[in-house]
């Protein structure tokens, strides 16, 4: 029994440190996503904004993603995938105003993604 | 991932609380949180398994959730003894020297053909086979033997819980005149019967409710 009582303990303090450790991992991926999303937010405000930097946000994110995807749904990740794909087409087109709509959503996501995944009443139920 | 957890923990109370609420019926040789177990741990491993969608790790969080709750209920049924009235349920005395217990097994969702199922299963085929009758924690069927048992032919139930059953009255061979009388003469209506049964050879079980139950004869035709 002793072993038993042992066991629950190790599971339970294992599964505490997890999910301490996965809290603080997401949101510190989102914020500096968030973060990278919010220059390029204000280079296509002020159409400076050229192919290579919303290539860079682009290659931020798919180093991201590959560890992401271990805590993370996939479908959430192909959601931010398929908007940054956009934006940066639309950048590379010179369309800053549609380029703006679709950053505009890529910020929601950023900032609302991780909060999905912590213990709040309404992601319980 | 405390979102998964917390998310299993709360299904797996209330499957509990459903499986207790529903009874011993529903439950078959199996503890009802060990039940619940069996049900929930098989969707937890094959949903991340067969959906590609979702991370591997959230089956894994939900199961070592199970594993913890499992281990939870287990301490607290050995440790605390109200405890394991609550989560596992008590075993109900559905046949005593009376006759059959009728609030019993209302109590866990059962009837007098359930009863008279369990006891088949369990090799006595007449009421009266057995001293006393139970229903354990796990829903299996439990009885002492009465030592003076001595059936030999199946018995057919004539009345269960009120409700004449005219197939086997037209099997035992008895009409509905006869039943009547038979009934009159124990100053009783078909309502007031918790159950009758008879075998082959003309013995009855009968127990009015509220009452002891009686042997009494009744002709039959004995062709089963």
């Amino acid at each position: 029994m002793v072993k038993s009582v042992i066991y629950t303990l190790t599971a339970i303090a294992l599964c505490l440190v997890l999910f301490i450790c996965v809290e603080i991992y997401l949101n510190k991926q989102f914020d500096e996503f968030g973060g990278a999303i919010d220059t390029l937010y204000k280079k296509v405000e002020d159409e400076s904004a050229n192919r290579e930097d919303g290539y860079a946000v682009k290659k931020m994110w798919q180093d991201k993603k590959s560890k992401l995807h271990i805590f993370v749904p996939h479908n959430d990740i192909s959601y931010v995938d398929y908007w940054l794909n956009e934006t940066c087409g639309l950048i590379y087109t010179g369309d800053y105003d549609a380029a703006l709509c679709k950053l505009e959503v890529l910020k929601e996501i950023a900032s609302a993604l991780p909060g999905s995944y912590t213990v709040r009443l309404e992601n319980i139920f | 991932m405390a979102l998964i957890f917390i998310r299993t923990t709360v299904i797996f109370i209330t499957l509990l609380f459903i499986m207790r609420l529903m009874g011993k019926s529903q439950i078959g040789e199996m503890q009802p949180f060990e039940f619940v177990i069996t049900l929930v741990i098989a969707e937890l491993a094959c949903i991340p398994m067969a959906d590609t969608s979702i991370p591997l790790l959230y089956g894994v969080i939900a199961i070592v959730a199970i594993f913890i709750l499992h281990q939870i209920v287990w301490l607290l049924d050995l440790w605390f003894k109200p405890m394991k009235t609550v989560i596992c349920g008590s075993p109900s005395i559905v046949i005593n020297r009376n006759g059959v217990v009728e609030r019993e097994l209302r109590k866990n969702n059962l009837d007098v053909s359930d009863l008279i199922e369990s006891m088949r299963a369990a090799g006595y085929f007449a009421l009266d086979d057995v001293y006393y009758g139970l229903y354990e924690a796990n829903g299996s069927f439990s009885a002492l033997e009465n030592p003076d048992k001595s059936t030999s032919t199946l018995s057919l139930t004539l009345i269960e819980s009120g409700t004449v059953d005219d197939k086997n009255l037209k099997k035992a061979g008895i009409d509905r005149e006869k039943l009547n009388g038979f009934l009159t003469a124990q100053k009783a209506k078909p309502k007031q019967v918790v159950v009758m049964t008879v075998n082959s050879e003309g013995r009855v079980y009968f127990q009015k409710k509220g009452e002891k139950y009686k042997i009494l004869k009744l002709g039959v035709n004995g062709e089963w």
